[in-house]
């Protein structure tokens, strides 16, 4: 099969625009020609019926913005015809995650509320991407304002099919990066991962996914969902590609007092590097799951899938042969609170940042005959959201009530310290460990299919248990693809490493990639793209 | 029947006066700007928005922390979201700091009527962002976003005062502190400075703090005193005729001077507070905050002690001198420009300075007339080579046209006229024309020596000097 230009790497796209060997309109028309393939029945909030044939198709896209990413294609190659640089990313087509601000195009977060809203501005990440040459193609799906883990919960349906097996999910909440970068129908994509947001999908679509440290990325223009929790972030298909955006996305912001001051280092050309010395870790706590039974509360243990265990097993063994150190049995004895911790701080959290839909300003209003202010607030939150979001919002409302403050919110926010602490002591140079990062699987399993598990929200939110930690404690985490499982569907392994190691992760990713290339899997497509010309 | 005593607290909201709005880069002050001119993406809480903290409202609300001697300036605080939903509350919370505020304890003292000192104990000082306006059209609400953001300062007093006067005479106190500060122009029309009131009552000799009533909404200091009042009236007759009271929540009618129960504190909301996590702690340096400690201005009643001590002034004269803090300033320039008794610098100041001011509807550190000016003109008048009514209109002629008072002097022609050659014939020509009046004084009336000198100014334009034309006209009427 002849690699169409939307298959390429972002550095090599951003290579052959500079060079004049390809235009960025030829970029963004192979796109587009991608998603006419693979897409089929456009997401709406209409009325879904299921369709058969929506599964074996993507539906990644809410919207796509044809007309504007032309005008952008078309001042790259202006800037380039006289003379100037458009920017380490020239040509590369972009899907931002509709969570995700972007002037004049509508900004939905997956959501009936919000459906009719046009941003007056662009979030920072997104503004930076494009300012440094990429090419938005459009807004793709989610879960209902990032709300779960499969973009089931999403308000536009037909749900994304996963480009693997369009009858399994893509994961989420960054389900629609996920799908689209896999799929071609983007070659970068930025996400948001609050508990495992852009590293699960990542691994369920087989791409490369960064959760950098909290603060690295500025969360501005991102509608929030767990404010201390959300990072936005990178999905590519390579390691280098994830660097490329990554290094454009970072650096402090004066729109977000949580952005930080740290200067953001050359990732890319720190790449190549190796791994030579590096002390990598394994924990037992990340092969055995457990978690409290739904029914009687007590803690349950389950091994994760055995696919995965190989697959980080195998990684191991290629560490080990490329130099790096590799260290058994690092105690995360904190890592099973992550779920309940998460639900209870995002919850309440959500909850607030949901306060401002009230279809007064913008967005979805119910516009029957209402008696009063409260009865228009009921009617139209009612209709506007989803049951995703409205079992957030009750339970965030209800754990944050003042006689429970103190016992759920506090709490949790104390287990927190206790999550971060394990890493703390896990990096610690002086410690123990001294670890640069600990290798875990992404996900306890590979993408299940769709109807399988949405509607239990427990179960579903399990899906995160690996992703979760990193999250509470702010570090940063990098999934990249590690095979394929017996179904064949991509596997995915993890990298946490300390605050602001992004850099380090990368080069672990990439020494990984280069020491599997000759795997057979790395010549699977995804099946969506197998008979495409 | 006991005889009751009242308690009060206040809690203030002070506007900061910063160019832009506490958490975006707005204009602050929206006074009669066109609604919603003064907003952006930040302040209207669209989808996506961040909070960043504007450093000018903490520097403000430090001074005025440290102004009124607070125990501590917290080296770290917070700040935290109260939740409600309301239309002109744009993002469906309120960005307040709640458990940890940015500093706690102080007191501002009260100097009494009967020379006594109420000191009044403030609890906390916390920085919070304003909501928005919400005007009612018949079946519609209209919303003005320009005020969302507008930074805030609450400030919160003990149960410490005890009259309706003294809850005023804290207002008036404090409005002059801000102003005197330059962190708030405290207008309470403007709603630059919002007070609620609590207040309870209970029998003189007690020490309890019995169930209290809010009254909110109350936008002057003359209708914060009526509302006490009439408040400390009702409970008092609740009380007498064997009721009870119940913490409602009252609203002021001003139009009316009534109040109305807005709710009952049961009814309250539960605002689900929790930390902002937008936002980072406030982190006060301790070596910046020295530096702000050191350069707190003197404040107004340790300035007011000082003109006494100082300058020999009555209590009255300072009192007034140092109500406004350029005013006060313009008075030490004033007396050190004029080297001589520092009571009349301040009778000039507070019969014809202000009167100056008032008219012109200004502060004295706006004036174009500078203390060195008003030095010059006093020892003029001093000096007798002005009248104290060309003085007088000098000092509008000053301000008027910024010329020194010496170079108008000279360019109209007013110094005061004591030729005694120029002044005596003058008076032959009065005598020689009005003889009549001659002989009602030779009769004996001679009372009516007051009319001839009042000839002579009218002559002389008011430019003679006095005393010389009594002596030439006795002189030369005792002569006829």
């Amino acid at each position: 099969m002849n690699e169409a230009l939307c298959d390429l790497s972002a550095l090599e796209i951003a290579r052959r625009v500079k060079s004049g060997e390809n235009s960025a309109v030829q970029v963004l028309e192979s796109t587009l020609d991608r998603i006419r393939n693979v897409e089929g029945n456009s997401p709406s909030t209409a009325s879904y019926t299921f369709d058969p044939a929506d599964l074996e198709k993507i539906h990644a896209y809410i919207t796509v913005t044809k007309d504007r990413a032309r005008v952008q294609a078309e001042q790259v190659d202006r800037a380039i015809e006289e003379g100037q640089d458009p920017g380490p990313l020239a040509g590369v087509p972009l899907a931002v995650k509709d969570i995700f601000c972007v002037r004049d195009t509508p900004s939905t977060a997956g959501s009936r509320i919000l459906e009719n809203f046009i941003s007056p501005y662009s979030a920072t990440p997104v503004e930076r991407l494009e300012a440094a040459g990429a090419v938005t193609v459009g807004k793709v799906n989610l879960d209902e304002f990032t709300f779960g883990s499969s973009n089931e919960s999403s308000a536009f349906l037909p749900p994304v099919g996963n480009p693997w097996n369009a009858a399994h999910v893509p994961g989420g909440s960054s389900g629609g990066s996920a799908a689209a970068v896999a799929a071609g129908e983007a070659v970068i994509s930025i996400g948001t991962d609050t508990a495992g947001s852009i590293r699960q999908p990542a691994a369920f679509c087989g791409v490369v996914g960064m959760k950098p440290t909290y603060g690295r990325v500025s969360r501005y223009g991102l509608i929030a969902f767990a404010s201390s929790l959300d990072c936005p972030g990178p999905i590519a298909r390579n390691t280098t590609d994830v660097a490329l955006a990554l290094q454009v996305m970072a650096g402090s912001d004066p729109h977000d007092a949580t952005a930080a001051e740290v200067p953001v280092p050359d990732y890319v050309s720190l790449l190549e590097g190796g791994v030579e010395g590096l002390r990598i870790g394994l924990s037992p706590d990340y092969f055995k799951l457990k978690f409290p039974d739904p029914e009687t509360g007590e803690i349950r243990e389950q091994s994760i899938d055995p696919d995965a265990q190989r697959a980080v097993q195998h990684a191991a063994e290629i560490f080990a042969r490329a130099g790096a150190e590799i260290v058994e049995d690092v105690p995360m004895p904190n890592t099973h609170y992550g779920i309940p911790v998460y639900f209870v701080i995002s919850r309440v959290e959500a909850a607030s940042n949901l306060h401002r839909y009230d279809g007064v300003k913008y967005g979805y209003r119910y516009d029957g005959e209402v008696e009063d202010l409260r009865q228009l607030y009921r009617i139209t939150r009612a209709r506007g959201f989803g049951p995703q979001v409205k079992l957030r919002i009750l339970m965030g409302m209800y754990v944050s009530a003042e006689q429970y403050e103190k016992g759920y919110y506090d709490k949790a926010l104390r287990v927190r310290t206790l999550i971060r602490r394990d890493f703390l002591e896990a990096f610690d140079p002086q410690g123990r460990y001294k670890l640069d990062c600990l290798l875990t699987a992404t996900t306890p399993t590979s993408a299940f299919e769709i109807g399988s598990v949405y509607g239990d929200s427990v179960l579903m939110q399990y899906a995160d248990l690996l992703t979760v930690s990193a999250n509470h404690a702010g570090n940063p985490g990098l999934s990249v693809p590690a095979g394929l499982d017996e179904k064949g569907l991509p596997i995915g392994i993890q990298f946490l490493g300390p605050d602001f190691s992004e850099g380090t992760l990368l080069r672990i990713g990439r020494t990984y990639e280069m020491r599997t290339e000759h795997e057979p899997w790395r010549a699977v497509k995804p099946k969506v793209l197998q008979g495409l010309g | 029947m006991p005889e009751f005593e009242s308690v009060i607290g206040l809690e203030t909201h002070i506007q900061l006066n910063t160019q832009t709005k506490i958490f975006c880069g707005c204009k602050a002050d929206s006074w009669e700007d066109l609604p919603n001119t003064n907003i952006c993406p930040v302040c209207t809480g669209l989808p996506g928005v961040l909070p960043t903290l504007n450093n000018a409202v903490v520097t403000k609300a430090v001074l005025l922390a440290l102004a009124v001697q607070v125990d501590s300036v917290q080296p770290k605080s917070y700040f935290a979201r109260k939740n409600y939903f309301y239309p002109d509350l744009p993002k469906g919370y309120q960005i307040s700091q709640y458990d940890e505020p940015l500093a706690l304890g102080g007191f501002i003292d009260l100097p009494l009527p009967d020379g006594s000192v109420r000191r009044v104990t403030i609890e906390k000082l916390h920085l919070e962002e304003d909501a928005g306006k919400t005007v009612r059209q018949v079946g519609e609400r209209w919303i003005d976003f320009n005020r969302c953001g507008v930074p805030l300062l609450e400030m919160v007093t003990g149960p410490d005062l005890r009259t309706a006067d003294e809850a005023a005479q804290y207002l008036i106190r404090l409005r002059q502190l801000l102003r005197w500060l330059g962190i708030s122009d405290a207008d309470m029309e403007r709603g630059q400075l919002r007070c609620d009131a609590n207040v309870s009552i209970r029998p003189v000799g007690s020490d309890d703090l019995n169930t209290k009533t809010e009254i909110k909404n109350v936008n002057s200091i003359e209708n914060v005193r009526s509302a006490i009042e009439a408040e400390i009236k009702r409970q008092i007759r609740e009380v007498q005729s064997g009721g009870r009271i119940e913490a409602w929540t009252l609203d002021w009618d001003e139009d009316k001077s009534t109040l109305h129960k807005m709710r009952s504190k049961e009814s309250e909301a539960d605002y689900r507070y929790f930390r902002e996590p937008d936002l980072l702690p406030v982190l006060i340096d301790q070596d910046w905050l020295e530096q702000m400690r050191d350069a707190l201005p003197e404040l107004p009643l340790e300035r007011k002690e000082r003109f006494i001590e100082t300058y020999a002034l009555p209590e009255y004269d300072s009192e007034i001198l140092t109500e406004e803090r350029t005013l006060s300033e313009y008075f030490e320039r004033t007396v050190q420009a004029f080297i001589g008794d520092p009571k009349v610098v301040s009778n000039w100041m507070m019969n014809d300075l202000l009167r100056l001011i008032r008219e012109r509807g200004t502060t004295a550190g706006k004036l174009i007339i500078q203390p060195e000016h008003l030095a010059e003109l006093i020892a003029m008048v001093e000096a007798k080579t002005i009248t104290a009514s060309t003085g007088k209109e000098l000092l509008d002629k000053v301000e008027h046209s910024g010329l020194t008072p010496e170079a108008i002097v000279k360019a109209e022609g007013l110094g005061q006229v004591s030729d005694e050659g120029k002044l005596r014939s003058l008076a032959v020509e009065i005598i020689e024309t009005n003889p009549d009046q001659v002989a009602t004084y030779t009769g004996g009336k001679t009372t009516i020596l007051g009319w001839f000198v009042g000839q002579m100014m009218k002559e002389t334009r008011g430019k003679a000097n006095a005393q010389l034309v009594q002596k030439i006209f006795r002189e030369l009427l005792e002569k006829s």
